[in-house]
Order: C-alpha cells, then structure tokens, then sequence
C-alpha cells in the first residue's frame, strides 16, 4: 500500500487535513477522506463533469486534480455554495425553475453556473450554454438549466 | 394555504427533494458506506464466447488486503430474466459476452480489488464469437444457450436455437392490403446500439445480518425486480432479502433489471461483511445494458388520395448474450409499428436473436423509437409521393376516438389530433417555406407523430395518518429522477386536501412498501397514481367513519374540507381535524388510519376477432398518451452534420399532474431522442465494445441541444387515470429521429435510412444525390 | 503506482528529477490523470510543473515573437488579446478545446506534449509557424512545430525533456487567420481540423499556410497547395485543386469518429469553407 502524506487544504474557507496518497485526485480526496460527497464520479476521465469543483473561483475537473497539487488553493464545493445554509441565488432559480431532475449533475452543474455568473453577470442564453458544455445532463435535455442560470442572472430570484 | 391546496394537481411544484439536491446532500448509491465494509471489482471476459474450463485465483488472493475472490463456481445454479429465466449471476461455465463478469473481488479498498481482479486467470476453450443477429441465424452456428429449450419462460414463447423470441402479430389480410394500395413505399431501416448513459453509474451495497438475511441497497428502478433477479439467481428465498434504493441518478430503463446486485450480494453472504460495488464508466458501458440495434424491413401502402391501407414490418432485433427485457421490446415494437393510425391491413413480424455481445434490454421507448423512425419516415414518403402536406397526411389517417390500438387495445382517450394541430400553430409549419437557413446551411422542418403506454402490471399504495394527523405516502415506486415522488405526494395530498407539505413519503423498501413492478414503462403516475387515489380515498372513508360518531351525524353527510378537516355539508364550522380523528383512532377507538390499494392493469393487449398473434409477451397493457413532434434542421453543405435549431412537441398526457414536470421529460426525450438521432451509437471492433468511455461515446452537450426545445400540454383526460392523468416518460423519445430525419430531408432532399445520421451518412448521401 | 508527486519550484530542479526513471511531468493534469484514471498510464514518480514561474508566463520577445510559457492555460491562451493577425490561429484554437472547464486545467506544454493528433494546437501550431522550445538534460533547444509532432501521439522529446514555451513568431501585416473544426459534439476532439493563416494583400493571397488535424499522425501540410494558392489566387477552382492536393496528402485512420475516407473527403470542403470565410474577412492592407 501506499504512504500516505498529510496534507491542508482550504476548502469552503475552513482548513482541512486528509492523509492522502500522492496520485489521489481531489474527488476521491474530497468524497472519501472529507466527507464532502456532494461532488460526484460520473466517468472519472473529465468528461461528465459531475465532479465539478470551483478552485480559485474558476471551475475544474476534481476528477482530474491531484490533491496534492490543490494545496495552494481556494477549494468550493458544493457544500460552499449555501454558507450557514443560505442559498445563493442559482440554487434556488434552480428550484425555481424545474431544473433539478435526478441531481446527480446538479452539484457540478451548480458550480459551473455560479462561476459563469461570477464573471459575467448579464450572460445571454449563448453565454450560458457555452460556461456549462463540460457538464452533461441526461435528464432535462438542458433548456432549464440554461433557464435557471438567465433567472438568477435577472436577479428574479 | 388554502391556494396551494386547490392547486395541488396541476401546480408546477419544485422537486419534494430539491434542497437536498442543490446543496450536494442527496445521497446516491456510491454515498452510502457500512462500517467495516469491503469494495468489490469484476474481472471481465477477454473473449465473447467460450466455455470456462478452469480459474486461476491465486494471484489475486495473494493481494495484500484481498478478502475474497468468487467465480463462477462460487455460484449457485439460478437464473434470472424478466421473460427467459436465462442469465446466471456471473458467467457460469460459459462466457457469453466481451467483458462478462467472470470473477469478483471483494477487498479492504477498490484500488486493492481492482488490482486483484485483473489478476484472475481464466482458462477458455474459445467458441466462434457471433456477433450479429444475421451470423447468429446461420445454419451451424453455435448455440449461445444450449439449454434454452428447458429455461423457463413466463410466456408462451416461440424460441430455438439462436432465436430467443419469435412474435407475429396481424389484423386485416396483409395480400389484400397491398393489392388495394396505389402507392407502395418499402424500405430497410437500420438503427445503432445507444447507451443509456444516466450520469450516475450502477452500483450496490449489500450485508448480512447475524440471521442471514441481506438487506440490499443499490441504484435501480425497482426494488422489488432487484430482490426478484438477486433472489432468483442466488436461489434465495425473497423474504430473506430486503432491497432499498437511496437516490438514483437517472436510469432511463438501464437499473430496471439487475446489473451488480447479485454478485455483490453473494460477496457480502460469502464474507461476512458489507461489499460495495460502484462501476466505473467504462464497465457501466460494457456490462449493463443498451438500446437494441435494430433492422427494420417496411412497407406501407396508400391510397392516391393519402389514406393509408397496409403496413408490414419485420424487424430484427440483435438481444445480446441474455433475454432480459428483450422479448418485451421486440413485442412492444411489433405492436407500436402501426403507429397511432388507422390502417386495415396490418402485419408485423420479428425476431430477437442471441449474439455474443453484452445484452440490450429496456431503454425509454421501448422498441418505440425504431419502429418510430421507419413508420414516420414513411409517412413522408408517401405524402411526398403523392404531394400531400405530410402533417395533411398524417391528420387524414391519424387514430380517432372509438378506434383500437393495433390488435385491439383499447383507447379511452387521444388527443392526438390536438397535439398535432397546436404543434403546427406553435411551429408555424404552414409557413415552413419561408424560413431561410444560416450561410453554407440548408434548413428544413420535419414532423413525426406518435403513442406510448402507461398502463402495466401491479401496483400498490399505502396512505397511513400519523397520529398528529400528517401523512405518510408509500408506494414502492422508485423515483430515478424524472419526479414521480413530487407527483404521487400531489395527487395524495389532492385526494385528501391537504397541504403538500402535510404529506411524506416513504422510500422504497420491499419490507414496508407495497408491490410496485417499477419506474418504467412511463407507468408510475398513471399505475401507481391510481392506487394512491383509491388509498386516499380509503382514508377519507375511514376518517369519515370516526368523524361520524364524532360529530354524531351520518356518514354522507360529512365532506373532506381542505387543510385536513372532515366536515358537515351545509354547516360551516362543524368539523374535526385529521389530527383529533387520528388520536381518537390510535389510543381510543377503531384503530389507527390506513388506506391501501392495490391492483393489477388488465384491459387485454389483443382482442381475437380483431386481430392474431404469436408469442406475444404483453397481454394487458394500455393507457395511450400521444405525441406531434416538429423540428426545425439545418444541414451543414460541407460536413453533412445537421443540427436542431429548434424543436415542439405537443403531448397529450390526460391530466399535467405537475406541468413543469411533463416538461422537464420532454424536454430530455427530445434532447436524449437527438443523440439517438445523430450522435450516439455504440460501436464494436470485432467483439470488444470500441467506445466504452466519455470521450469516445458523444451524448449532446448544452451546446449541440437547442435552447428552444418547446412543449405543448395536451390533456385529454383518461376516465380512469388519476385526475384524468395519463404517462409521459417515454412518449416525448418516440419521434425525435423520424422528426429529425424528416427534418434532414425537407433541407437537403436526402433520406437516410439508418441512424445515428452521422455527417459521414449524411455528405455521402448529399454527394450521391448530386 | 504512483510513490511520490514532486512539486518543485526551479526548471533545474525539475529536470533533476525528471531524469530518474519512471518520472513523468505533470502540468494540468487534465490527460494524464485521466490515463491514470483508467490504469492507462502508471508513472512511478510525478513531477508537477505546476510551481515553476518561468513557465506560467506570457511575452512578447522584442522580434514580435509571442512566448507562451508551457504552463500557460488554454483558457489564457484563448483570452490572450495580445495574439493578433496570424498569430490569432493559436487562441482560435485554444477556444475550441473541450470546454471551458477543461481550458481551466489543461495546458499548451501538457496538450502538445501529449499530442493527440485530433487536439486543435497540433495544427494551429504548424500552420502558425510556431517553435517548441524544449530543456533537458542537455539544455536548452528549440524545434519547429512541424518536426516537433512526429507520430501518433508522437513528439520530437527525448527521455528527459520537457516542453518550456512554444513562440509564434510574427505574421506580416495583413494577414488573417481561422481554425475550421468540425466534432460530433461540441468539445469533441476534431474529426478533421483545418488551420489557416493567409497574408493578403492586394487582394490576392501572398503567403498561405495551411494545416490540417486530425487526418493523420501529424498536422498535415502541403506545400504544393499551399503554393498552387499563392500563385493562382483564392479562385474556386484553385481552392478545389488545392483541396484535393491537400486529401490525396493525408493519412487518417478510421475511428469511432468518422471513416478515414471520410475525412479524405470533408477536408478539402472545410479548406473551401475556411478559405471562403477568409476572404470574406477585411484584412489590414497597409
């Protein structure tokens, strides 16, 4: 088996320690040593994007990040996006809107939106499309997805 | 308060379990972990068809951390299979398939069983591999199951050799059909092997208790068909098997018949301990289940006038290494061939055929999609034979109230010609000429029109009033997503007038829910929704009965009033909540309150003066929900790849429990029924599985589906349904390619014949019309 | 299996311990993570290069060579509103990669050291005129992009060596350029890719620099197109000759994605296409 190395990582603005092993990628990290589980394994190759993650404030693969390599970030996950329980507004445009289905997309999906509307705050549906193509979604065929992004961007949240 | 209680049914609620969602605390199957629990993995078959002569586990026991390695001869001899009890819990004497399980690990971690089970070794005697329906039927060929003769099967089936199901089905006289036709059009239509892909991939979990029994957690469609196929294949008794499913991340038909389960209760039973078992994506894609390829030979005849008046399909269908649901699927497709028309002369044919590939079953639609796409595809040709508008022609020979479905079913309610009237309004198809196409694109609007079921087998409710007079809702039903938690918990809380909020619903578990066959067959709102109907109204019987001598007045005088009260008709004030008659019925009186219902669909599939058949698997089924869909395409003129601009699809589902619901499943149908028609197929280099990954295996993104993609609700109310409610989760996927190859056509003139309509097909067949 | 994961902050340190056996940079991770994902690559030492600043870097060498440091983002490189004229193939490529997600992680060093010969830079790189420079343990070097792709997923890399910069050299005034990819989906690798960089001027194509991906082992250039162009102008029939010079060059394989005679086919429409969209383009004529 192999060592394991201890390591801090700043995730949702709280220090955090895991053991982890140096080819650890921050989803297994995150999902197994964490208990975060909100972030998902779709396909582990970077693909489904279900493992989204925001680090420095900019969506990433945590499927594909080495934990070890994370060290120097900022790490949001899922579980960051509603401090104390207070949903931001594409939370709950996604509710709103009807564009929770099975939810296993969700959590990615979430982060990739908030981080979409972080950097561009009047996206136009184009703009939103084209934030969220690495996060697939095989229930909802997407409109509302893309529906719920506009509403929060609106601010009709 | 009262607001929301009137408009419980027909409200476009957010998902019950929405915040869990959203904020990343839903816990799917691969969340779920038991103290000292092991990880399994599978070893896979490195050739698709021999004989097992011997293991070598050795190597993988001597891992570090290894706690158990099972083959084939670990196992029981049972076998499970919705219709042909013909598939072992792991290969058994026989590989059947490229990457079959044949050995499982169970370990301290899953690198660790991984590793190990890489290390099994597996001495083949190797058997000509048949990969094709077509090599699979010739004279000689191997049987892929040399005992199929003496499996058992749960209907009167017409199998042999490589053939696992032979149905026919006819109504009119086929030779007289054709001869009254004027116009002819035959062809052969070929569709590809697509992937389910639900973005959560299949697992379980499984433990025994010091007694023995297992309680089975995994991702599936029903709980009661997991703890069926474990129990069979594992020759256990059900009752000593429990199964509960967590949150499932979409299944679209791949966790309705067992996947892991089996293997990774026989690890638990076999160590002692619990074993999880979470499959990568690549294993999900190699080893669960797809949509059947399908070839479908067509002819459909008409009248110069347009009206239609004979239709022969035989179709082949290739049902991989095991039956599962397949002759389900090749007799459902036989049955949808004619689609929702009216056409005298009817034959249809098929044949389901055991190859060496991993097995096809259920996947929204059916079968439905297949034939959809050749029956449409027809429809246009003849309307363009004949120079008839093809919504006209479709109009003109469309299924009217008092008809039958094809062999006789009945049809309580259509609201087809609805459907396709606002489809045409909403598309703006009468004025289709005008439309313009992008610079180095040629544009088209194509339509297709279709039917589903939503009646199917049995069902159960449970409605209990707890003692504080909430409500708690059990019914076995398996929500994968699509919201039929939400939509059963308003229909509950409609029938009793109560708050939706007033109203819970228990998970499934085959120890306390009632029997539910499982989410699919578009079935739950329609099926189970009647029982939670008829059990509410159980309780509002019993609650009357105590609010009787409550109230000291007669049974038919009380009303349920809204907010949780029975009251006196006509006498404003008097009345007593659900929670005084409920603490009355718990410690004092009667007992406590509990409503139940279950029940079994049974309108007959065939009615023998109408109609023959052969080795039909559905005897009762029904309930037609209807569907006009319109795309508007666009061809790229160098790369042949087309694209949809925009979409409409107008669908009748009786009653829109929750509209935004009926939505989201359109809105995915059509996305999902887009990849079919484009972009997916599964592809094999010889017996191994080409694109078994992500990366290879394309399913539309946010930026191939159009942002446009809109629905029309059409509510012609089914007289039994609940609140007029019939099903839509599978009748949205049926006419997406033909609409989309009506689309390709209408832009570029071409007609392709087989799907996914890649740029490839498509430029080749652009450049030979030229 | 991996043992260790190094993250060092100096390129010699770096090339110091790159030098053992079984080691194996790591910049984005977003492909080679993904190998080790599925047990498609198994390093025994890891070398992160991902705290080495000289290789984060952008800049502009005083020739007008635009230096773009290995570790140098895709989403950066798309973004990089310093890449004008031809020079611009390079961000029409890097806007094309994956997704925007992905161009968060992966890099120009890690993605051309990979070099799948279906990614968008293989080919923008060449029809840019780009340079590679690479270290090792032998220094520093320097290799044109075009002798820099040499098979599938193939580099000019020796044991040792590592992508530092690739540099784009200047493109003379006037001259414009576009990458014309087509994918099953959005985000897919390329069934076939063309990069393009034209310099016109007078209207008629002075130099013309034409690569195409995703047909082969390598980018695809032809001279004999790309000069039949320059000397009979971006007339239609010279377009066609010169699209199918172009495809009996080319040396695809069939794949999941497309037919290799497929690809024989669409290339010299997707030549038409990008040429028929630069024409359209204005173009600095001072």
């Amino acid at each position: 088996m192999t060592a394991r190395l201890s390591v801090t990582l700043k995730i949702n603005g709280a220090e955090r320690t895991a053991a982890v092993r140096p080819f650890d990628t921050l989803l297994t990290t995150l999902r197994e040593d964490l208990a975060l589980q909100g972030s998902k394994r779709g396909c582990n190759q970077g693909v489904c994007g279900a493992c989204t993650v925001l680090i420095d404030g900019r969506p990433v693969r945590s499927c594909l990040s080495l934990t070890a390599n994370c060290v120097d970030a900022e790490v949001t996950t899922i579980e960051g996006l509603a401090p104390e329980g207070r949903l931001c507004a594409i939370q709950k445009a996604f509710v709103e809107t009807g564009a929770v289905q099975c939810g296993f997309c969700t959590s990615g999906m979430l982060l990739a939106a908030h981080a979409c509307l972080q950097s561009n705050a009047k996206p136009t549906a184009d703009d939103v499309k084209r934030a969220l193509s690495g996060n697939l979604c095989r229930c909802s065929g997407y409109k509302k997805i893309v529906d719920a992004v506009l509403l929060a961007a609106e601010g009709g949240i | 308060m009262s607001a929301a209680i009137a408009t419980a049914v027909g409200a476009s609620l957010p998902r019950l379990e929405s915040l869990e969602k959203i904020t990343g605390r839903a816990q799917y199957i691969a969340d779920l972990n038991r103290p000292g629990q092991l990880h399994a993995a599978i070893t896979q078959a490195t050739v698709a068809h021999a004989r097992i002569k011997g293991y070598d586990t050795r190597e993988a026991k001597a891992v570090p951390g290894v706690v158990a390695v099972l083959t084939g001869d670990d196992f029981p001899d049972g076998r499970m299979g919705a219709f042909i009890k013909d598939e072992p819990p792991i290969a058994k004497g026989k590989v059947r398939y490229f990457g079959e399980p044949v050995a499982c690990v169970a370990a301290i971690d899953e690198e660790t069983a991984r590793r190990a089970a890489r290390l099994v070794r597996v001495d083949y005697e190797e058997l000509t591999a048949l990969l094709t329906p077509e090599a699979a039927l010739e004279e000689g060929a191997p049987a892929i199951h040399e005992n199929l003769a003496s499996y058992f099967k749960v209907w009167p089936a017409v199998c042999g050799g490589n053939v696992a199901s032979e149905t026919e089905l006819s109504e009119g006289d086929i030779a007289q059909g054709f001869a009254e036709a004027d116009v002819i059009v035959e062809g052969v239509f070929e569709t590809s092997a697509q992937a389910h892909v639900a973005i959560e991939p299949c697992g379980a979990l499984a433990e025994v208790d010091a007694s023995g029994r297992v309680t089975l957690w995994s991702a599936n469609q029903s709980v009661f068909r997991v703890q069926a196929n474990v129990c069979e294949s594992l020759l256990l008794p059900m009752s000593k098997l429990r199964s509960l499913t967590p949150r499932v991340g979409g299944g679209f038909g791949n966790k309705m018949e067992a996947h892991v389960q089996p293997m990774v209760v026989m690890l638990a039973i076999k160590t002692g301990r619990p074993v999880k078992m979470i499959l990568n994506r690549e294993e999900d894609f190699e080893i669960v289940r797809a949509r059947h390829p399908f070839k479908i030979r067509m002819r459909t005849g008409a009248k110069t006038d347009g009206t239609l008046v004979a239709r022969e399909a035989e179709v082949l269908l290739d049902c991989g290494a095991y039956g599962d649901d397949s002759p389900g699927v090749l007799g459902y497709s036989l049955l949808m061939s004619r689609g929702p028309y009216r056409i005298p002369h009817v034959r249809a044919y098929g044949r389901l055929v055991y190859t060496n590939k991993l097995r096809f079953g259920a996947f929204r639609g059916f079968g439905n999609p297949q034939v959809s796409f050749a029956g449409e595809s027809q429809i246009d040709e003849i309307a363009a034979m004949l120079g008839l508008d093809p919504l006209d022609m479709r109009v003109k020979n469309m299924t009217q109230p008092g008809d039958r479905w094809f062999c006789g079913g009945e049809l309580a309610s259509i609201g087809l010609a609805e459907c396709i009237e606002k489809a045409r309004a909403a598309s703006g198809w009468d004025q289709r000429a005008s439309l313009t196409a992008s610079p180095g694109k040629r544009r088209g609007m194509g339509v297709a029109i279709g039917a589903h079921i939503s009646g199917l087998l049995g069902t159960g409710a449970i409605v209990r009033v707890l003692e504080d007079g909430s409500i708690v809702l059990n019914t076995g039903a398996v929500d994968i997503g699509q919201g039929s938690d939400t939509v059963l918990v308003q229909m509950c809380a409609e029938a009793l007038k109560v708050p939706v909020e007033q109203v819970s619903l228990a998970s499934p578990d085959t120890d306390g829910s009632p029997y539910n066959w499982g989410t699919t067959a578009s079935r739950v709102t329609y099926t189970t929704g009647r029982a939670v109907v008829a059990a509410a109204l159980e309780v509002e019987k019993q609650l009357k009965i105590h609010a009787s001598e409550m109230l000291e007045c007669d049974v038919g005088d009380l009303e349920l009033r809204p907010g949780g009260k029975i009251g006196v008709v006509g006498v404003p004030g008097k009345e007593v909540p659900f929670l005084h008659i409920s603490l009355r019925a718990h410690w004092r009186s009667g007992g406590p309150i509990v409503g139940h219902n279950t029940w079994v669909f049974n309108k007959p599939t065939l009615d023998p003066k109408r109609a023959a058949a052969r080795g039909l698997p559905f005897p009762q089924i029904g309930v037609y929900s209807f569907v006009c869909t319109i795309a508007d395409v666009e061809v790229d003129e160098a790369s042949g790849k087309a694209d949809v601009r925009e979409a409409w699809s107008a669908v009748d589902v009786g009653r829109a429990i929750n509209p935004g619901s009926v939505e989201g499943q359109m809105e995915g149908a059509f996305v999902q029924g887009m990849g079919f028609a484009l972009t997916e197929a599964m592809v094999w280099d010889g017996p191994r599985l080409a694109n078994p990954t992500l990366m290879d295996y394309k399913v539309p993104t946010t930026l191939d589906a159009p942002h446009g993609i809109h629905t029309i609700i059409v509510e012609a109310a089914e007289p039994e349904g609940p609140f007029g409610a019939k099903g839509v989760g599978e009748v949205g996927i049926n006419p997406v390619a033909a609409a989309i190859a009506n689309g390709v056509t209408a832009a570029t003139g071409v007609r392709l014949r087989a799907l996914p309509m890649t740029p490839e097909r498509l430029l080749d067949a652009m450049l030979e019309a030229e | 299996m991996v043992a260790a994961l190094h993250r060092p902050e100096t390129l010699a340190e770096a090339l110091g311990l790159l030098a053992n056996e079984g080691a194996r940079a790591i910049s984005g991770g977003a492909t080679l993570v993904a190998m080790m994902n599925a047990s498609l690559a198994e390093p025994s030492v890891l070398v992160s290069l991902a705290r080495i600043s000289e290789l984060r870097g952008f800049s502009r060498l005083p020739d007008g060579t635009a230096r773009i440091g290995a570790m140098r983002l895709h989403r950066e490189t798309a973004e990089e509103s310093d890449l004008r004229d031809g020079q611009l193939i390079v961000a029409l490529a890097a806007r094309q990669i994956a997704n925007a997600t992905v161009r968060n992680m992966g890099t120009i060093g890690g993605s051309i050291s990979f070099a799948d010969p279906a990614a968008d830079y293989p080919p923008a790189l060449v029809a840019a005129h780009a340079r590679v420079e690479i270290a090792g343990p032998a220094g520093r070097r320097e290799v044109a992009a075009q002798e820099f792709f040499t098979g599938w997923y193939e580099t000019a890399l020796q044991s040792g060596e590592i992508v530092t910069a690739v540099l784009i050299p200047p493109a003379p005034a006037g001259t414009v350029a576009h990458y014309e990819k087509l994918a099953r989906v959005s985000g897919d690798f390329a069934i076939a890719s063309v990069a393009a960089v034209l310099q016109i001027s007078g209207g008629r194509p002075a130099h013309v620099c034409l690569a195409i991906g995703g047909c082969g082992p390598a980018p695809v250039r032809v001279d004999a197109a790309e000069e039949l162009l320059v000397s009979e102008g971006l007339t239609q029939a010279a377009i066609a000759r010169a699209g199918d010079l172009i495809a009996s060059h080319l040396d695809p394989l069939d794949d999941t994605r497309a037919s290799a005679d497929y690809r024989r086919k669409v290339v010299p429409r997707l030549l038409a296409k990008t040429l028929t969209a630069l024409s359209r383009q204005p173009t600095d004529m001072s």
